[in-house]
């Protein structure tokens, strides 16, 4: 059977495991009908154009886990952050690992989304923000909306900075054969708060693992949300990632994607100005080999004036591997005054590397400045030979050029044991030690 | 007094043409219109060897087959060549031994221009050969610089006192056949400077020529042809001002320059047009081409300042042949009321090494267009080309446009081209800032057209500097001190 | 020192401020809350002579004398300093050169001397030192690509070297992080004393935790609905603005 089929026709059985009264119900099943009409996209799409599917998709995923394994802490320790103290949300093959994790109702909620979704104290906010900025037109957001019921919730009030950062991880062991997981998580950020994010996946096992995930993310005025992914899984691990953040006025989002894993990585970042004043940030550092394949889609919607974006792309393919960079701007007809940038970067080291890039900027406005910018080359070969006359060995100088090449995409990430902990796996992909100073 | 966008615009636009004014000398001119007997009586009024009007004439046959080229940014009528005199001179005396020789009258329009006779003594030796409609004048300190084996002189002099050296050179960087306008020129060129600096001799004065157009209706062909020997090195000063008449006026220029090994030449240009009055009729038009070719280790720049005409036309490119030749470009280009530019460079690497460096500043104000376009070609031989271009525009006001079309050809994999380009706005927002800070409309407008051109300005020589900045300044807006 | 009395404006043709009154004296902080629309920007604009707002009715008397009439540098002159909600980037002029421009524009207008280049280079470090400026901002085109915060700090580093006697911060805190809320309050605070006086417009009532207010202002359809001391702000933070409606 088709996993498209597979997915439709498990999801009366899912409802029946949930509470049919719940609020969510509704959405769910208009969810459902959509992505039946719809389907998973084809390179017919535009939005989908050099990205293919297919080969994710022919596996016979188990749609959702039944049982749950149990993981052990110093199994997995590694992959959170060494050295910080930090909320933890750990879902592990969708179902919520309460002794990895460590939550807080302590004048905040971090905690997750099954509660999130069927305690009473939480309808309000659930009523207000779940599936109100995400893309309902869109096939994947819509099967993912289908099938919520995991993932992390955050919801921090009016006037709170965290002093701590909460990382997210979900964890796929290899309970099945094939596993789909869908995590849903909902992020609302009140006025004038500031809160510290880091997300990844790891899966555990060679088992194909393919996820599919959507988090909607709510800043209220003048807040601020400091927003890391870490994407370095498994080759045989996939993911389509769909992150919607809307944003009040004179808020202040950044967004930092590390894509240095897995088999198939679709980002779809979209950002929804929805008032004056606001600053948006996308940045990303993409190093893949093989026959890897990852793709941005961002877009930014200025809707009103006086509003910023930047986007700072940078991508070393080497292999046969794949990048894809799509960034839309869209610049309403009131939004004067918009600055908007963006940048993409990218270098192929071996022939058989590709890389698609297409900017696309809609502006109606015409008191703007925004500007684009990609360049496509080689690594300097007269700098690496300057490295190398220097005593320094090849892949030491390789590795030197690249961290040079991704700087100011890292030198942006504000925590000191993240940016650390990156620039140990770019190391370890580059199959250099961090030894040298950087 | 803090400007509104309405007050603001209207300050521009009214500012006088400060130049506008006509000398009244008698003059020589030629009926309109053009064909073969034109061009053999400029010839023969020229006193030029067969050679010459063979040369002359076989410029003529062709731009008889060619058709004016149309892809530029610009709108314009269409100048109706038959319409024009092609010669024109001022009924004087061709040479002077001294200045007192020198038509009073004539003398009265270089005051004028601010740029009198005696000042230009005191200015460290700055040899003048002042063109006034189409033939030189004066040339001063020529016995000067004949000491060191550098020829300053006008161009028709040169063909009859050093044929073999204009032979050698004319049209080998710009053939007559390469474009319309430079087929035209070829034709029917009236004067110009000639300029050769002897090996290894380094010119000591920066050479300075001035333009006019005087008479109505009559084109300005020049011809000018540089040519630095090996080791050598000149600094060559270009500016023109023009009074205001009514129906648009030609300007079709060649510029020539040669450095050969080891030379460097350094070619900057003020130009201040008539611009046309604020409801865009009149003015000069510009179409002009310039090129340098560099032998090996050469250096040629163009810097030039560029305030004045109605439509312009002009890339003045670097043909870098030689290894390790370098080319570079310097502009600003400044366009008001409706104002029509599209200006820019071509550099183009063919020896091994070759480096071109492109900054060109433009700045807009009133219904002004102003474009910039960009060749940067890298052949297939040329290895470990670099190039790099930059490219900013100040618009003032809503009601003006910049356009930046770059070129990269790049067909050896080792070139490292890079480019720049932004755009930025002076609108009343920022003026009332600057007001806030208790800082007035004026200055304000000053310190940031000067910020912005600053990079500019500093590249060229400290004379024409001075002279430039002020250009600038009242091409924008009334005189800031 | 100020003193606005029944003061209307409109901005093509449309009138935002119905009838404003007002009075600050010197050594004292004002706070001017309101909603979206209330006019809380019209008011800083009107007070500093933008030109886009139109004066139907009312007078503004800065230190007995009418400003109605005066251009904005002239009100500048006379020391009045606006810190803007959305500073304007400038390319082509560096921090340096625009503050040196507009102090010794200053000084030249009250008669005084221009200001050393030594003398101030000295005030530049100070100053700079206070709001925690890294000097290479010095050298850079006035607030082209800086960050949202750091336009704000320079607003207020500007107002530092100015010294106005009256400084109006128009919603200087609207998109500050916490850090960086805390450095410009400081920086405000240092530099009150009892001669100036300082109107804070504000959307949050964050900003008046670190700049305490002797008054608080509500502004609402263009008028000042209410007035109160410090606590005022923490009434409209708990019940919102539809309590004053």
């Amino acid at each position: 059977m088709q996993l498209s089929e597979k997915l439709i026709s498990s999801f009366l059985a899912f409802e029946l495991d949930n509470d049919i009264n719940s609020p969510i119900h509704g959405i769910r099943t208009n969810a459902i009908k959509k992505f039946e009409e719809l389907g998973f996209p084809t390179r017919k799409l535009e939005n989908w154009k050099y990205t293919s599917l297919n080969r994710v998709i022919k596996e016979d995923y188990t749609v959702f886990s039944k049982k749950k394994n149990v993981l052990d802490f110093k199994n997995i320790k590694d992959y959170f952050i060494d050295n910080i103290e930090s909320y933890k949300i750990v879902i592990v093959d969708g179902f919520f690992d309460p002794f990895l994790s460590q939550t807080s109702h302590d004048g905040l909620d971090i905690c997750i989304m099954s509660a999130a979704l069927n305690k009473p104290k939480y309808s309000k906010i659930i009523k207000k923000y779940f599936n109100k900025t995400a893309n309902s037109e869109d096939s994947l957001t819509s099967l993912n909306t289908a099938f919520s019921k995991e993932g992390a919730y955050i919801h921090v009030p009016k006037n709170t900075v965290l002093e701590k950062p909460v990382e997210i991880i979900h964890f796929a062991t290899g309970n099945e054969a094939a596993l789909m997981l869908q995590p849903r998580n909902l992020i609302v950020v009140e006025e004038s708060s500031e809160v510290e994010i880091i997300e990844s996946h790891q899966s555990l096992t060679d088992n194909p693992v393919f996820t599919n995930s959507v988090t909607e993310i709510f800043s209220e005025k003048n807040s601020k949300i400091d927003y890391y992914k870490i994407q370095n899984d498994v080759v045989t691990s996939s993911l389509i990632d769909n992150t919607y953040i809307s944003q009040k006025r004179d808020s202040d989002v950044k967004v930092h994607t590390f894509s240095f894993g897995g088999k198939l990585i679709r980002n779809n970042l979209n950002f929804f100005q929805n008032d004056k004043s606001i600053n948006s940030t996308m940045k990303g550092v993409t190093i893949i080999d093989f026959d890897q394949f990852v793709d941005h889609h961002t877009l930014v919607h200025h809707a009103n004036p006086n509003c910023e974006s930047h986007q700072d792309y940078k991508g070393i393919y080497s292999g046969k591997s794949t990048g894809v960079f799509n960034g839309k701007i869209i610049v309403d007809k009131i939004a004067q005054k918009t600055n908007a940038f963006q940048q993409n970067n990218n270098i192929l080291l071996d022939d058989k590397s590709t890389i698609n890039s297409k900017p696309q900027l809609e502006i109606f406005a015409d008191d703007v400045k925004c500007s684009h910018g990609c360049t496509i080359g080689q690594l300097d070969q007269d700098a690496l030979f300057y490295l190398r006359a220097r005593g320094i060995p090849k892949k030491e100088a390789k590795a030197l050029l690249t961290y040079a090449f991704a700087n100011n995409v890292l030198e942006s990430v504000n925590i000191p044991e993240l940016k650390y902990k990156v620039k140990k796996i770019i190391a370890k992909k580059l199959g250099v030690s961090l030894g040298f100073d950087l | 007094m803090a400007y509104t966008e309405e007050e603001l615009k209207k300050e521009l636009e009214t500012q006088e043409y400060a130049y506008g004014f006509v000398t009244d000398i008698e003059a020589d001119t030629f009926p309109k219109g053009l064909n073969e007997n034109i061009v053999r009586a400029i010839s023969e009024r020229k006193e030029e060897p067969n050679w010459m009007t063979e040369w002359r004439l076989s410029a003529y046959r062709a731009w008889k087959k060619m058709e004016e080229p149309n892809w530029a940014n610009v709108k314009y009528a269409k100048p109706d060549f038959q319409k024009i005199s092609y010669y024109s001179a001022p009924k004087s005396k061709d040479k002077y031994e001294s200045l007192d020789e020198v038509d009073p009258e004539l003398l009265k329009t270089f005051d004028k221009l601010g740029i009198s006779i005696d000042e230009q003594k005191k200015l460290a030796g700055v040899a003048v050969d002042i063109v006034v409609d189409s033939v030189s004048v004066a040339t001063t300190f020529k016995k000067t610089l004949s000491e060191k084996g550098i020829i300053f002189c006008s161009i028709s002099e040169a063909i009859r006192e050093y044929p073999e050296l204009v032979k050698k050179y004319i049209g080998t960087v710009i053939p007559p056949k390469d474009n319309f306008y430079s087929a035209l020129n070829s034709a029917v060129f009236s004067d110009g400077s000639f300029c050769y600096i002897p090996k290894g001799v380094k010119c000591p004065m920066e050479l300075s020529t001035y333009f006019r157009i005087n008479q109505a209706g009559t084109g300005q062909f020049e011809r000018t042809l540089v040519i630095a020997d090996r080791d050598s090195y000149v600094s060559y000063l270009e500016g023109c001002t023009a009074p205001s008449r009514d129906e648009n006026q030609l300007h079709a220029a060649v510029v020539e320059l040669i450095a050969l090994d080891d030379a460097e030449i350094k070619y900057s240009t003020v130009q201040n047009w008539f611009p046309g009055n604020k409801n865009g009729k009149g003015g000069v038009y510009n179409f002009v081409t310039k090129r340098g070719i560099c032998h090996k280790n050469s250096k040629i720049s163009w810097t030039q300042v560029e305030t004045g005409s109605a439509v312009t036309w002009k890339y003045p490119s670097c043909i870098l042949k030689g290894d390790n030749s370098i080319g570079e470009f310097y502009s600003i280009a400044v366009t008001n009321n409706y104002q029509q530019a599209d200006t820019g460079t071509k550099m183009i690497h063919i020896g091994k090494n070759t480096k071109s460096t492109i900054i060109s500043k433009g700045i807009s104000a009133g219904k002004s267009q102003n474009s910039y376009r960009g060749l940067v070609q890298v052949n297939a031989k040329a290895e470990n080309a670099r190039n790099f271009s930059q490219c900013d525009s100040l618009l003032m006001g809503n009601k003006c446009g910049a356009h930046t079309f770059p070129y990269i050809e790049a067909k050896n994999n080792s070139a490292m081209v890079e480019h720049e380009a932004s755009t930025s706005k002076i609108g009343e927002d920022q003026i009332f800032y600057c007001n806030q800070r208790g800082i007035d409309t004026e200055k304000a407008i000053a310190l940031i057209v000067n910020g912005f051109s600053k990079e500019v300005l500093n590249k060229l020589p400290m004379e024409f500097a001075v002279e430039a900045q002020k250009l600038l300044e009242i091409s924008l807006e009334g005189s800031v001190g | 020192m100020l003193s606005i009395d029944n003061l209307h404006v409109s901005i093509e043709g449309k009138s935002i401020l119905n009838g404003i009154n007002l009075d600050v004296k010197a050594g004292e902080v004002h706070a001017i809350m309101g909603p979206n629309g209330s006019g809380k920007s019209t008011l800083s604009s009107a007070i500093a002579g933008n030109e886009s707002y139109e004066i139907d009715k009312g007078d503004i008397l800065f230190r007995g004398e009418n400003i109605v009439e005066l251009a904005p540098e002239e009100r500048a002159h006379r020391g009045i300093f606006l810190s803007f909600q959305y500073p304007i980037e400038i390319p082509g002029i560096t921090v340096t050169n625009f503050i040196k421009t507009s102090i010794n524009s200053n000084l030249k207008a009250r008669g005084e001397k221009e200001m050393s280049a030594s003398v101030m280079l000295k005030k530049i470090r100070e100053k700079a030192e206070l709001l925690d400026i890294d000097s290479k901002f010095l050298s850079r085109s006035l607030n082209e690509g800086f960050s949202g915060g750091e336009k704000k700090r320079n607003e207020i580093f500007q107002m530092a070297m100015l010294e106005p006697s009256l400084s109006i911060l128009d919603e200087t805190d609207s998109g500050l992080d916490i850090d960086a809320l805390k450095i410009v309050a400081n920086g405000v605070n240092k530099l009150k004393n009892k001669n100036n006086a300082v109107i804070v417009i504000t959307h949050y009532q964050r900003l008046l935790d670190y700049i305490i207010p002797d008054y608080v202002h509500v502004l609402h359809d263009g008028k000042i609905v209410k007035s109160g001391d410090k606590q005022l702000a923490h009434e409209l933070e708990e019940k919102g603005y539809d309590w004053i409606k």
